[in-house]
């Protein structure tokens, strides 16, 4: 079988801080303070797949029929360890996490009085998702469960708790009605985008089985930023995550976990396989062999996770590379919210929903208008013109930042956004 | 963020350095010194451009260019950056195919998700029916043919194996919707065709419940055989019934001319990264300004979405496409150098006209050094590919056995060439593909190599020892053989070889056909 070589580098690694730019790619004027939106390539792992591109080129045929199925089996049992999958093949890749939960959400068989339910802090795509689900026939229920920060994890687990009970209630009444259970599926996220907060959503998936909701997991940001995974622990009943984003992937490459107890809900792939077999006729799961090729794609980033597990071995592995970014995440949110005159969403709750996203309240009158035009306009001035841009977004009365820390980034970048010019002494020993 | 049309479009040479080679060459004669211009491994012959295209290595430079952009300022490129090339891009595309505005064209990955986000668009009701292509099995399949694990009937289907199993997975999950079978059987004449696709329109509209929809998928170039058809004939027809017509023109772009908005058609979707040079993962989805009401959201759903009603924009849709999940917008943006690639060698004209002449003049050939015979002597059907007759006797193709299929595979990867091969009424064939870097030896050399291929399997078939039970009597008994995994080749391979078993427990019909039938 074909196996993906593994990277070896001849020297150490650069430190972490602005030395490490050198193996990226970036404009030298950019400050990326947003890895979390659309990830970063690694010079090593552009470098990395390019034999794999070549090969893809030199015989399309061999590579497409066969080469490229078996490295990224290759690549799948690697990344089922990685997450504590069970078994490999509960583990397939998928072009985007939204893609990912697509398949999932559609895979349902929805029937009226079925009930999908998501946060007020989804993404916005997934909510659009859910509420596409519920424009059609036979238009399930689209629920909104609220998170509002401040907030702490304890807080949240028992407003789920509450809120899942509440719509138990209805289901039981609905149910009383028709003389059959509809279902109940609540999309969560392990770490929201807006605000970038890591929520209890191991607690959450265990109240959802108590409660008898399906779970599923828009884990987008988790893999590379959420340390020691292991998903036949929590159990969650889908779980998607994008490998472009933590990981250093390529774009675009996502995984899908569906564990084997629930791999009979998947009904198709999008698109729909040639190796797709009409339910009732099935005998077994349906599942890796419809994802192992349901149209011609640019199989290479899919391939590119394994490349990218071995540069961050080469970083120090997961634990070196977060314990990195988490502090910078946390040192540079307080020197950011000091300048600002502003606060950390989570400065009251111990950080404790702070990986290494930071979330710094913008310092504009209260009266500022939620009205997205302010987001275009922080990208004119800010990406623009100065270069830099961290995600902007508005949330319970208030404008935030939210500042992605990364392997390059140093304390320094979050102050040079506001202040190109930084007052003598701001930043003990550093000259920006 | 604005909606498309407000934005102007831009060509990515304004964002990138142009390309030093158009400027200061001169493109060489198509043949075998146009392979200096790809990326083959040396001495490979391939007769396959159809099945994944080639990348010309200007391309490739210039999506490695693409790339360094997107990595240089990320944030720029998603946000920004990349929206008035890809309107370019469009721009450039609706022109080539004759859509008459910009917004009738949209990118997807490839056809099978063009025409899986119109199949699964249409809101389905009981009694609606849906018209695809497939031969009914000659021995023991019922209508659909699945038995146990097997997926294996539609082997006979002409509609493409991922959109034939759209089409069945919308039956299996949208209770009262109906698939109707079109018989398509090859060799035939487009007059035959056209007589049989009308007479089962009519009588499809006949039976069809009052209020039900009628929606017909028509290939424009079939896959399996590589046939062109009259698909604008059968598009009319279709029209004139009031049945919704979607083409899948997989293979059509930069192999046909196109003049969409005059076809007739609802939809149609083609791959760039087959017959245009585009990067794979590249295709557009066209639609009329009518058929576009059809098109409520893109799979995944974008976060533009708006729910019917007063309140969303009739252009939603085209917001929706522009961003609706990361992806790599290299193979999309490739299509500008793609175009700029094709006028620089000689122009769509000139590269069908020898694509087209090589494929009946090879296809001749090629029969003549297997001596047997080419699908469609008069040409109608044949434009860039060709399908001849395999040099086995009629006794052994009598049945279907994929054990053959996996073993032409093999033999030909092991001699560094590639055709398709495919069972079809009861013979093996290959479809070959004529390209601007082929001339007619390669048909030779391809005819030489199956002559001396297919006695060998014949051999091992005879002199194996293939306990009875394994050899198919039906398309399906083959699923007690083990084979079981991925098939790496080895040039001693044949029918009977043991093969490596994978880590996966893959079921082995599944992975087989869906080799089988790899859009090709």
């Amino acid at each position: 079988m074909a196996e993906v070589k593994t990277l070896h580098f001849e020297s150490n690694p650069p430190p972490f801080g602005h030395e490490m730019r050198k193996c990226f790619s970036f404009d030298p004027e950019y400050i990326n303070m947003n890895h979390g939106s659309y990830g970063s390539l690694p010079s090593p792992v552009a470098e990395a797949i390019k034999p794999y591109y070549a090969m893809a080129e030199a015989n399309p045929d061999l590579f497409h029929r066969f080469t490229s199925i078996d490295l990224i089996r290759n690549v799948r049992e690697r990344m089922a360890k990685f997450i504590g999958a069970a078994h490999t093949d509960e583990v397939v890749f998928v072009p985007n996490a939204s893609h990912g939960l697509n398949a999932i959400l559609r895979d349902f068989i929805w029937e009226e009085d079925d009930i999908i339910c998501s946060c007020n802090t989804t993404y916005k795509s997934i909510s659009k998702t859910a509420q596409y689900i519920s424009d059609i026939p036979p238009h399930p229920e689209y629920s909104q469960f609220t998170i509002l920060f401040p907030t702490t994890h304890n807080e949240i687990i028992e407003n789920w708790r509450t809120y899942l009970q509440s719509l138990n209630e209805a289901r039981a009444r609905s149910a009383h009605r028709l003389g059959r259970r509809p279902k109940i599926v609540a999309v969560i996220d392990s770490i929201i985008s807006v605000p970038g907060a890591l929520l209890p959503w191991k607690e959450m998936v265990k109240i959802c089985k108590e409660e008898d909701v399906w779970s599923v997991v828009d884990a987008a940001h988790s893999i590379g930023q959420e340390l020691d995974l292991n998903l036949a622990d929590a159990d969650p009943d889908f779980w998607v995550t994008n490998c472009h984003k933590w990981l250093y992937a390529k774009r675009s490459c996502a995984l899908l976990y569906v564990p084997k107890r629930n791999q009979h809900i998947i009904k198709a792939s999008f698109p729909t396989s040639h190796a797709y077999i009409s339910p009732k006729k099935r005998t077994g799961p349906n599942f890796v062999e419809q994802y192992e090729w349901n149209g011609t794609l640019d199989f290479v980033p899919y391939i590119s996770a394994s490349c990218a597990l071995d540069f961050r071995a080469w970083l120090g592995g997961e634990h070196v590379i977060n314990a990195y970014c988490h502090r910078i995440a946390i040192e540079g949110g307080k020197r950011l919210a000091q300048i600002l005159g502003t606060e950390i969403i989570d400065q009251d709750q111990d950080f404790q929903f702070t990986l290494n996203m930071v979330n710094v309240a913008v310092p504009f009158p209260a009266t500022m208008s939620s009205d997205f035009e302010i987001d275009m306009a922080f990208r004119r001035k800010l990406l623009i013109k100065k270069k830099i841009y961290p995600a902007f977004f508005y949330h319970n009365g208030k404008w935030w930042t939210r500042c992605s820390a990364q392997v390059w980034s140093q304390v320094s970048c979050l102050l040079h956004s506001y202040f190109p010019h930084p007052p003598a002494g701001s930043i003990p020993g550093r000259r920006f | 963020m604005s909606s498309p049309q407000s934005i102007e479009p831009v060509t990515l040479d304004d964002v990138l350095k142009p390309n030093q080679l158009f400027r200061h060459h001169r493109a060489v004669k198509f043949g075998h010194d146009f392979l200096q211009y790809y990326s083959f491994k040396k001495g490979f012959l391939n007769l396959n451009n159809g099945s994944f295209g080639a990348l010309p290595k200007v391309i490739t430079e210039a999506c490695n260019e693409l790339t360094a952009w997107q990595e240089e300022n990320t944030d720029y490129y998603y946000r920004i950056g990349f929206i008035p090339p890809l309107i370019g891009v469009r721009e450039q595309l609706a022109k080539l195919v004759g859509a008459s505005d910009v917004d009738e064209i949209v990118m997807v990955a490839n056809t099978s998700t063009g025409m899986g986000l119109v199949l699964r668009n249409f809101l389905w009701k009981s009694g609606d029916i849906i018209i695809r292509c497939g031969s009914f099995d000659l021995s023991s399949c019922d209508m659909l043919g699945t038995v146990a694990q097997s997926n294996h009937c539609y082997v006979g289907n002409t509609t493409y194996g991922t959109v034939y199993k759209t089409i069945q997975y919308i039956h299996d999950t949208t209770p009262g919707v109906e698939i109707s079978q079109f018989e398509l059987l090859f060799p035939t004449t487009r007059q035959a065709v056209l007589e049989g696709w009308k007479e089962h329109i009519d009588k499809v509209k006949q039976s069809a419940p009052q209020g039900s929809k009628i929606v017909a998928v028509i290939d424009s170039i079939v896959a399996n055989p590589g046939a062109s058809m009259p698909w604008k004939e059968m598009v009319k027809i279709s029209k004139d019934a009031g049945v919704w017509a979607i083409v899948d023109g997989a293979h059509s772009v930069g192999q046909e001319p196109l003049n969409l908005s005059t076809s007739g058609a609802d939809f149609f979707v083609s791959s760039a990264h087959k017959w245009l040079n585009a990067k794979r993962g590249c295709a557009f989805l066209w639609f009329s300004k009518k058929s576009r009401d059809i098109m409520l959201t893109t799979i995944p759903t974008s976060a533009s979405y708006v729910s019917p009603g007063p309140e969303r924009p009739p252009t939603n849709i085209i917001s929706q496409f522009q961003y609706n999940g990361t992806i790599d917008y290299t193979p999309y943006l490739s299509v500008h150098f793609a175009l700029q690639w094709r006028e620089w060698i000689g122009g769509e004209a000139a590269i069908q006209e020898y694509c087209n002449k090589l494929a009946r003049e090879g296809g001749r050939r090629l029969a003549e050094t297997m001596s047997t015979q080419v699908m469609d002597p008069d040409g109608e059907f044949t434009l860039a590919m060709v399908n001849v007759v395999l040099p086995f006797s009629k006794e052994f193709s009598a049945t279907y056995d994929a054990s053959v299929s996996t073993a032409l595979r093999n033999k030909l990867l092991s001699q560094n060439m590639f055709a398709v091969t495919f069972y079809h009424q009861q013979l093996w064939w290959t479809r070959v593909s004529a390209q601007i870097w082929n001339e007619i030896s390669d048909f030779e050399v391809l005819g030489k190599a199956f002559v001396s291929i297919c006695s060998d399997i014949v051999a091992e078939h005879e002199n194996a020892h293939i306990p009875p039970e394994s050899k198919a009597e039906s398309f399906y008994s083959y699923l007690e053989h083990p084979f079981q995994g991925a098939v790496a080749y080895d040039p001693k391979d044949g029918v009977g070889a043991h093969r490596p078993v994978t880590a996966t427990t893959v079921v082995p019909v599944g992975y087989h056909t869906h080799l089988a039938s790899i859009r090709p």
